[in-house]
């Protein structure tokens, strides 16, 4: 038998099925019921992962904040501290409270230090740290368009945290080299 | 006489500051370590076969003193200034140490300089450049208003080097190095690195360098471009994603956009055994990676 006659054959075969089969029970009402579900919204998945995002950022941002801090905490506090929050890209994006904390308390150290070091530093200073705000402005606008790339949430991420190292580095630089009463 | 008196009076007013003259040395180990402090002006600071620290240079009329004291292994030389600065408090001063030390340099508008010193250094300054050259031991070398320049003798060590407003330069290092700036360019040249990392905001970075068998490379720029040139072969795996930039690449593979709606485009390959990582990602800058 060659190829040709084989396939006339599983044509024929084939024509001899049945066309319709008879579940062996109604599926109807199992069917209307997950139909009747609210569906899945298409966001959650993203914004999950926003929110992963954000919390990441308040997590490391709470434990290096609390490294950094002069006068130690309870660990704990940071941990209770922490939840989920709506953490849409874009012109919406909110970030958790112990990012904001910590960020609030890293730009009080820093302006204390500002206040020790000359106007043309004070200046450059300010000058870098418009640029990575910018930078975030930038990406977020991007986000907005594109919500769901990751190489935009990857430069995000790295953008607020290079924002809070170099309110640090600034900071504690500064207080180390400043501070000192032997110098 | 009264007009005479005037003349004698605005004269001592302009009259130049005399700086004061300072040379002291002292005894010290061989392998000890050396705090050094200066608030402003500029710091030199090199090895010597000698077992003790010499201090020379001038120091500024309203500078209290030249502290230089040991406390064991532990030698500490400090420009002491009032609370309340003066105007010139400016001080240039020259220390040679024992040429395995570690040292530890501080300033706050200072220029500091190294050469020479094999031991472990933690230089830092809020307003100045930061050189060191003869590299041997682990570094740490930050400013926050200045150049970072940094030369290695080619030894296996962990080097840190970091500024907000100003270049990062590297060569002759080997080992793990991180580099970043906000607004200027980090440039990696010469070396041979199992683990580098460096970033930018708004600058350019450049790697010319070895990249080790199952070594690590991450590079992120936001606004400028990275440009990397192996050393010899490389093998590694390669990510490279650029928003709204190009991907110039010369081991073949062409980058794919990410998306047909938005810029950005990627490249993923692999070179050799893919024992090793490359991870570069901008925003707005082009990549370009080759070998020599």
């Amino acid at each position: 038998m060659n190829e040709i006659e084989r396939d006339d054959q599983l044509i024929a075969a084939a024509g001899g099925l049945s066309t319709e089969i008879s579940p062996e029970r109604d599926l109807w009402p199992e069917i209307a019921e997950v139909i009747a579900k609210p569906a899945r919204s298409r966001w959650m998945p993203m914004l999950a992962q926003a929110a992963a995002v954000v919390l990441l950022i308040g997590a490391s941002s709470g434990v290096t904040y609390l490294a950094v801090k002069e006068e130690p905490q309870l660990v704990p506090v940071v941990v209770q501290d922490l939840r989920f929050e709506r953490a849409a890209f874009g012109a919406e994006h909110t970030l958790g409270s112990v990012y904001r904390s910590a960020q609030g308390d890293y730009q009080s150290q820093l302006d204390r230090q500002l206040e020790r070091l000359s106007p043309e530093v004070r200046a450059e200073i300010e000058r870098n740290l418009t640029l990575i705000r910018d930078s975030i402005a930038e990406i977020n606008a991007a986000l907005k368009e594109n919500p769901d790339n990751a190489l935009l949430q990857d430069l995000l991420v790295n953008s607020y945290r290079e924002q809070h190292a170099l309110m640090r580095r600034v900071g504690s630089l500064t207080q180390r080299v400043m501070a000192r009463k032997d110098i | 006489m009264k007009r005479n008196l005037i003349l004698v009076l605005s004269g001592l007013l302009v009259s130049p500051v005399i700086a004061e003259e300072v040379d002291e040395s002292m005894d010290a180990a061989a392998a000890g370590h050396v705090d050094i402090y200066n608030t402003a002006g500029t710091i030199e600071v090199s090895g010597w076969s000698r077992n003790s620290v010499q201090v020379t240079g001038e120091l500024g009329d309203d500078v209290e003193e030249l502290i230089l004291e040991r406390d064991g292994d532990h030698i500490l030389v400090k420009v002491k200034v009032p609370r309340k600065h003066g105007r010139d408090i400016d001080a240039d001063i020259v220390v040679q140490v024992p040429q395995d030390s570690s040292i530890e340099v501080s300033g706050v508008s200072a220029d500091i300089e190294v050469a020479g010193v094999n031991g472990d250094q933690a230089l830092q300054t809020v307003s100045g450049d930061v050189e060191a050259s003869g590299i041997s031991g682990d570094l740490e070398a930050a400013s926050v208003s200045g150049d970072v320049e940094v030369q290695g003798t080619g030894a296996n060590a962990e080097t840190s080097a970091a500024t907000v407003s100003g270049d990062v330069f590297v060569s002759g290092l080997s080992g793990n190095l991180e580099a970043e700036s906000v607004s200027g360019d980090v440039i990696v040249e010469d070396g041979a690195f199992d683990r580098i990392y460096f970033e930018t905001v708004n600058g350019d970075l450049r790697f010319a360098a070895e990249l080790r068998d199952g070594g690590k490379l991450a590079a992120e720029s936001v606004n400028g471009d990275v440009d990397i040139v192996f050393d010899g072969e490389v093998s590694a795996g390669f990510d490279l994603e650029t928003f709204n930039g190009d991907i110039d690449n010369c081991f073949g593979p062409k980058p794919q956009r990410t998306s047909r709606y938005a810029p950005g485009l990627e490249l993923s390959f692999t070179v050799g055994d893919g024992d090793g990582r490359v991870v570069i990602e901008t925003l707005n800058g082009d990549i370009s990676i080759c070998d020599e």
